[in-house]
């Protein structure tokens, strides 16, 4: 039958298709920023001034803001990269909460200009507390 | 038939407009404020499509098994559903994440995996509109209807799976779900009133669909019955009858 001879290996060619996203290497062109810990360990293999996004926790008292730019440290708890960012953060950016930016090392700073704040998937009315609330960003 | 009280829409819109009101009472979340009530809206949103996914499942399945046309009516019903849910979930998020994550849309893995599922059930969809031949068009939307759903699960698990912007599931997890219990009663109340409005939505499709092949039916029945005229009648005294 003319139609089994397409459809069987065309639904096997979508299933290999999908393993392969799912399991195969190009997961490595799916991750959505760089931990701080892998930002600098590719530091040096990578050509300068090369864009790529960084994601991390707003260290506590890192955040200082100087007319458009705001600096502050991004960290997963391992290593710790300084941040210049020009432009308005979202409302949410805050010291303690997490945040990816996307932009290119500068010297032994990260410049970024486009920002996200990467908030938990924990909700709690405010004044409690939850023990899950302190670790770190993945 | 005489009419009967349906219970079905009223109750589906009190629930919902009960859901709506919690939501309001509810309290507001430590870190994103007001901000977080639109959880109630988005996550329903997302479930129902799931869920609606789900059942385009079963009918496939049930079609292929049973070759009985109600299985491909529940099919394309719930597939109409799911796709409505979706785009409204992709929307509700885009409202939400403006605010919160600084952007409407991002390339992120859950994002994009959800609008994949969404272009590929209107694929669906469309692909419905292919044939008019009623078993043709069932089989192929039903082996289509299974294999699409593979996306389902990658796209609940997408936020586990790949390091995305998204945050990972707050019920939908092994163990005590990450969220204030009275703002999860609240969540309850809105999925109970987004269930009922999505099963009322599908019944609706699922009627229409039944009717609209009696129309073919009949439709065709008419034409088959003209053409049945016209050669046991032919007018040989000329076109013209008033002369």
């Amino acid at each position: 039958m003319r139609y089994r001879m397409v459809a069987i290996p065309a639904i096997g060619a979508v299933l290999v298709l999908a393993g392969y996203l799912v399991f195969g290497n190009l997961n490595q062109n799916l991750v959505y920023f760089l931990t701080p810990t892998e930002a600098v360990a590719q530091k040096s293999s990578e050509q300068a001034g090369e864009r790529f996004r960084l994601g991390g926790q707003v260290e506590e008292g890192s955040v200082v803001r100087t007319g458009a730019e705001t600096r502050f440290t991004l960290t997963d708890n391992k290593a710790a990269v300084p941040v210049r960012f020009e432009g308005v953060p979202p409302q949410l950016f805050a010291a303690g909460i997490g945040a990816v930016v996307e932009g290119a090392w500068r010297g032994d700073s990260f410049y970024a200009d486009t920002m996200f704040v990467k908030h938990e998937e924990e909700y709690q009315p405010p004044g409690e507390t939850s023990g899950a609330n302190d670790k770190a960003a993945p | 038939m005489k009419p009967r009280f349906d219970l079905l829409p009223p109750l589906a819109m009190a629930v919902a407009a009960v859901g709506v009101a919690l939501a309001f009472i509810a309290p507001p979340d430590r870190v994103q404020g007001n901000l977080q009530k639109l959880m109630y809206v988005h996550v329903p949103a997302a479930w129902i499509a799931y869920l609606a996914f789900v059942l385009t499942l079963i009918g496939s399945i049930g079609w292929l098994w049973r070759r009985e046309p109600r299985w491909d009516r529940l099919a394309a019903a719930a597939a109409e559903v799911g796709v409505f849910f979706t785009g409204l979930a992709i929307a509700l998020g885009a409202i939400w994440g403006k605010p919160v994550w600084g952007v409407w849309w991002t390339w992120d893995a859950r994002l994009v995996t959800t609008a994949l599922l969404f272009f590929v059930y209107l694929g669906y969809l469309a692909l419905r509109r292919v044939t008019e031949d009623r078993s043709d068009r069932a089989r192929r939307s039903a082996v289509f209807g299974v294999v699409a759903f593979i996306q389902v699960p990658v796209v609940h698990f997408s936020v586990i799976w790949w390091r995305t912007l998204h945050q990972p599931p707050t019920v939908l997890r092994p163990g005590d779900p990450t969220i204030d219990h009275t703002m999860l009663a609240v969540l309850l109340v809105n999925l109970v009133g987004f269930t009922l409005l999505g099963a009322w939505m599908l019944r609706q499709r699922f009627r229409l669909l039944a009717q609209l092949e009696d129309l073919e039916d009949a439709l065709a029945a008419r034409d088959l019955e003209l053409a049945g005229h016209s050669i046991e009648t032919p007018k040989l005294e000329g076109r013209r009858s008033d002369v």
